[in-house]
């Protein structure tokens, strides 16, 4: 069986360089018969990429540790599921796993759109099957899961493995890295139709209306990664934090920044023919970001507690990422003349201008969390002297450019297209505005402080009613014509215009979250070694340890504290942190209790015993908000997914000229 | 007797934690035994670098030492990598610096571009008041 991975493999990637070359002469010389070998091949790869993925698959979940993989990554007290997720847990089997799901990515653009789009599809294929080509270099040559421990050669047996680390034996981290890996594989889309667009000098933007939809279920995916990360290092780790601005996490989040950016100033090109060079760089800067992250995730240029073994593979990434870079800025300096806007900004202030500043601030954004992620390895570069560069960098940084952009959420979507006036200004801000500022005063004359939150707290305000305006007016318009109520208005008026109002669904998600990332200024934590009976206090908390407890079980061992919390003098339900110590790996893990509430979380873990055994070492915390961060992302992802439901109007953008009237126009037709 | 072990190494000797300046401080520096968080919040059993860290930081705290001298001993021992905020001196600055160098390179970009392809909207001719009084009557009955 070992064998069947290590072809299929082998097989894959010869498939994979067929393809390349079929489809880029198939489109070239116009054979349709290479086109369609081309299709084929793709489809094919996927299947023996299935075959491969199977095998490691069932080596994992029956423990056969003759594959060295499965012994580093596995082990038999290991529930099932987690055998399950060592699949993406190491080094090569990501690797595979990335493989995977490219191939199931380039299956299904294949098979969609091999009819729709003939002209561009060739070069679509040759340059997923350029990637998929790449990883499956590292795949069979570089970091190969099915490479087999000398057993009977040497080695007699190997009855158990070293198992998954432990930190990563929770439910959300057997979610997290697929869905982060469906967002980081699926901007390979979006980047493929945008060389196929170049390659072919497609003038207009055909490719930007196909993709659209794929870059929004890329930008789900990634932010659904992005969030369960957070979910599981708020429940894991022990200290509370949701994010730690670790390189990893931040290589994440860059490429959720610039395809955010790209969402936005789509639009432009999509009505008014505009920043036709910025959204082929923005499509292509997401893809190159994804394989940077990859690569600082694999290469161990950064340290980091998510980072997998340092090797060499870095040195491949660098050189892909070399070539893509440089054939990409090559074809789109080439393609310029194809790439000219079709119209003018008539308005400074206007929703164009608004998406501008959007994009340089998301942008920015990216920069500065790349620029920091970086700097240690710059400034060793530069002057030999190792620094770190940590939370207190990126926060100080971050905060006041993510309260510029929560500004620009509310003021972006109420400016209208072309330009806007100033009693339409007027019209639309003094409200939301002044209820920020009547906010801010009140927050301030009860004793708030902290400058950041007051700002946050106000923003999340000023953009919410901006929202609220927004569906209240369309929707009484509605219900006063269909002779319904509001409620029923609102689902109407986003029926009609779902990707129009589920984007503002998805703004107010993203306020939410920033109430939740405001409350973390008031956090309140303790740190107490007590005696079973003994008590601690915090804020309106009074915790009793009523017992410490220990146990064993395949995997690990536990020991637990029984506390007894009770707020003003009301008792709660009793709540269990636990410290697991798992046998194969050696290594503790903190399983916390939690008391989740909508004003705040009551977060308490078990540090361990004191060094003479006598007393518990209990670290507890009080998250006020942090709830509504889970919150703000369902509600996000809800806004998501009604933005993929086609409207039940469809807008066509119409760009006209009108001889003795102004350009460019839009015009809503009913479907 | 294996309970007995397994809870014996779960102990974490997590006494300078109780201070709050121990907290506070050590958020600020960075453990260096490999897990890239601060040394307060380092998790790593029996950590090599955290737990004398913390200890250190009490005796300090408790000797009535001021943040900036406790900061400035640890530099000493450690280098400057064991500040999780680089200081703004020397090259950092060009750290600290260079995201905002970056926004007003941005904004200047957008300036340009703005230039570039502003068009003001062309005069058209003044509506009269029969026609303002429609557009009115329609934008009332517009959904």
């Amino acid at each position: 069986m070992e064998n069947l991975g290590a072809i299929a493999l082998l097989l894959a990637f010869c498939l994979s360089v067929f393809a390349i070359l079929a489809s880029v002469i198939g489109g070239w010389k116009r054979k349709p018969f290479l086109v369609a070998a081309s299709e084929r091949a793709v489809y094919a790869t996927w299947a023996l990429l299935t075959a491969a993925s199977a095998t490691l698959i069932w080596a994992l979940l029956s423990g056969d540790f003759r594959f060295a993989y499965v012994a580093a990554h596995s082990n038999t007290a290991m529930p099932t599921l987690y055998k399950f997720a060592a699949w993406w847990g190491g080094q090569e089997g990501s690797l595979l796993f990335w493989s995977w799901l490219l191939s199931c990515y380039a299956a299904v653009v294949v098979l969609t759109n091999r009819r729709r789009h003939r002209a561009i599809m060739p070069y679509v294929t040759a340059t997923l099957m350029v990637t998929q080509c790449f990883f499956l270099v590292m795949n069979a040559f570089v970091a190969n899961p099915f490479q087999m421990l000398a057993v009977g050669r040497g080695i007699t047996s190997v009855p158990d493995g070293q198992g998954l680390n432990p930190l990563l034996q929770y439910p959300a981290m057997a979610i997290h890295p697929p869905m982060l890996y469906l967002g980081y594989v699926g901007f390979t889309v979006p980047f493929a139709f945008a060389i196929g667009s170049l390659i072919t000098r497609q003038p207009g933007d055909r490719w930007i209306h196909t993709t659209r939809r794929w870059s929004l279920v890329t930008w789900m995916f990634q932010t659904c990664g992005i969030i369960l990360g957070a979910s599981w290092a708020y429940a894991v780790l022990g200290w509370g934090g949701y994010w730690g601005w670790d390189p990893v996490e931040n290589a994440s989040f860059l490429p959720w920044l610039s395809a955010t950016a790209f969402l936005h100033s789509v639009m432009m090109q999509e009505k008014k023919g505009m920043m036709k060079v910025w959204n082929m760089v923005l499509v292509s800067g997401t893809f190159f970001l994804c394989i940077f992250g990859t690569f600082l995730t694999r290469s161990g240029i950064v340290s980091s507690v998510h980072a997998f073994a340092q090797s060499s593979i870095g040195r491949w990434f660098v050189g892909f990422l070399a070539i893509m870079i440089a054939g990409t800025v090559y074809l789109i300096l080439d393609r310029l003349d194809y790439l000219k806007t079709e119209a003018r900004l008539e308005s400074v202030v206007s929703r164009e201008s608004s998406f501008m500043f959007n994009n340089l601030i998301l942008l920015a954004a990216a920069f500065a969390i790349l620029w920091g992620t970086l700097f240690p390895v710059i400034s060793e570069a530069a002057t030999g002297e190792k620094i770190s560069v940590g939370p207190p960098f990126f926060n100080r940084i971050m905060i006041p450019i993510g309260l510029f952009l929560l500004f620009l959420t509310g003021v972006g979507p109420l400016f209208a297209w072309r330009r806007t006036s100033l009693d339409s200004l007027r019209r639309n801000f003094q409200w939301p505005l002044a209820g920020a500022v009547a906010l801010a005063i009140a927050l301030f004359a009860g004793g708030m402080r902290n400058a950041y939150a007051l700002m946050a707290f106000s923003l999340c305000l000023f953009v919410a009613w901006t929202i609220f305006v927004e569906f209240f007016r369309g929707s009484r318009a509605i219900a006063a014509k269909a002779g319904t109520n509001l409620a029923l208005g609102a689902v109407e008026l986003t029926r009609r215009n779902t990707r129009r109002y589920g984007g503002y669904i998805v703004h107010f998600g993203i306020v939410l979250m920033f109430i939740g990332f405001a409350g973390s200024a008031f956090n309140k934590d303790t740190t107490t070694e007590v005696k079973i009976g003994d008590h601690i206090s915090l804020g309106h908390y009074d915790l009793r340890v009523a017992d410490v407890r220990q146990g064993d079980k395949d995997n690990y061992s536990w020991s637990s504290a029984l506390i007894e919390p009770s707020r003003d003098g009301k008792a709660l339900a009793a709540m269990t942190p636990e410290r697991r110590f798992y046998k194969a790996s050696q290594q503790p893990t903190s399983d916390v209790a939690i008391r989740r509430r909508p004003n705040e979380d009551l977060y308490i873990n078990f540090a361990g015993m004191s060094d003479d055994g006598q007393r518990a070492v209990i670290q507890a915390f009080v998250f006020p908000l942090v709830s509504w961060i889970w919150i703000g992302f369902a509600v996000l992802l809800g806004g998501t997914l009604i933005c993929l439901i086609p409207s039940k109007i469809r807008p066509v953008q119409v760009r006209v000229k009108i001889v003795g009237m102004v350009e460019s126009d839009v015009a809503t037709v009913e479907k | 007797m294996l309970v007995a072990a397994a809870a014996l190494m779960l102990g974490q000797g997590g006494t300078p934690l109780e201070n709050p300046r121990v907290r506070q401080i050590g958020d600020q520096l960075a453990c260096l035994c490999g897990c890239g968080s601060s040394v307060t919040s380092c998790n790593m059993l029996h950590c090599h670098f955290s737990e004398p860290a913390r200890q250190k930081l009490l005796t300090m705290v408790n000797a009535g030492m001021g943040d900036s001298a406790i900061l400035a001993s640890f530099v000493k021992d450690y280098g400057p990598q064991i500040l999780l905020k680089p200081p703004a001196e020397g090259f950092n600055l060009l750290g600290w610096f260079m995201p905002f160098i970056a926004i007003a390179a941005g904004l200047v970009a957008v300036w340009w571009f703005i230039q570039r392809f502003h068009k003001p909207l062309a005069a058209g001719p003044e509506p009269d008041a029969a026609t303002l009084a429609r557009v009115e009557r329609e934008l009332e009955t517009l959904e």
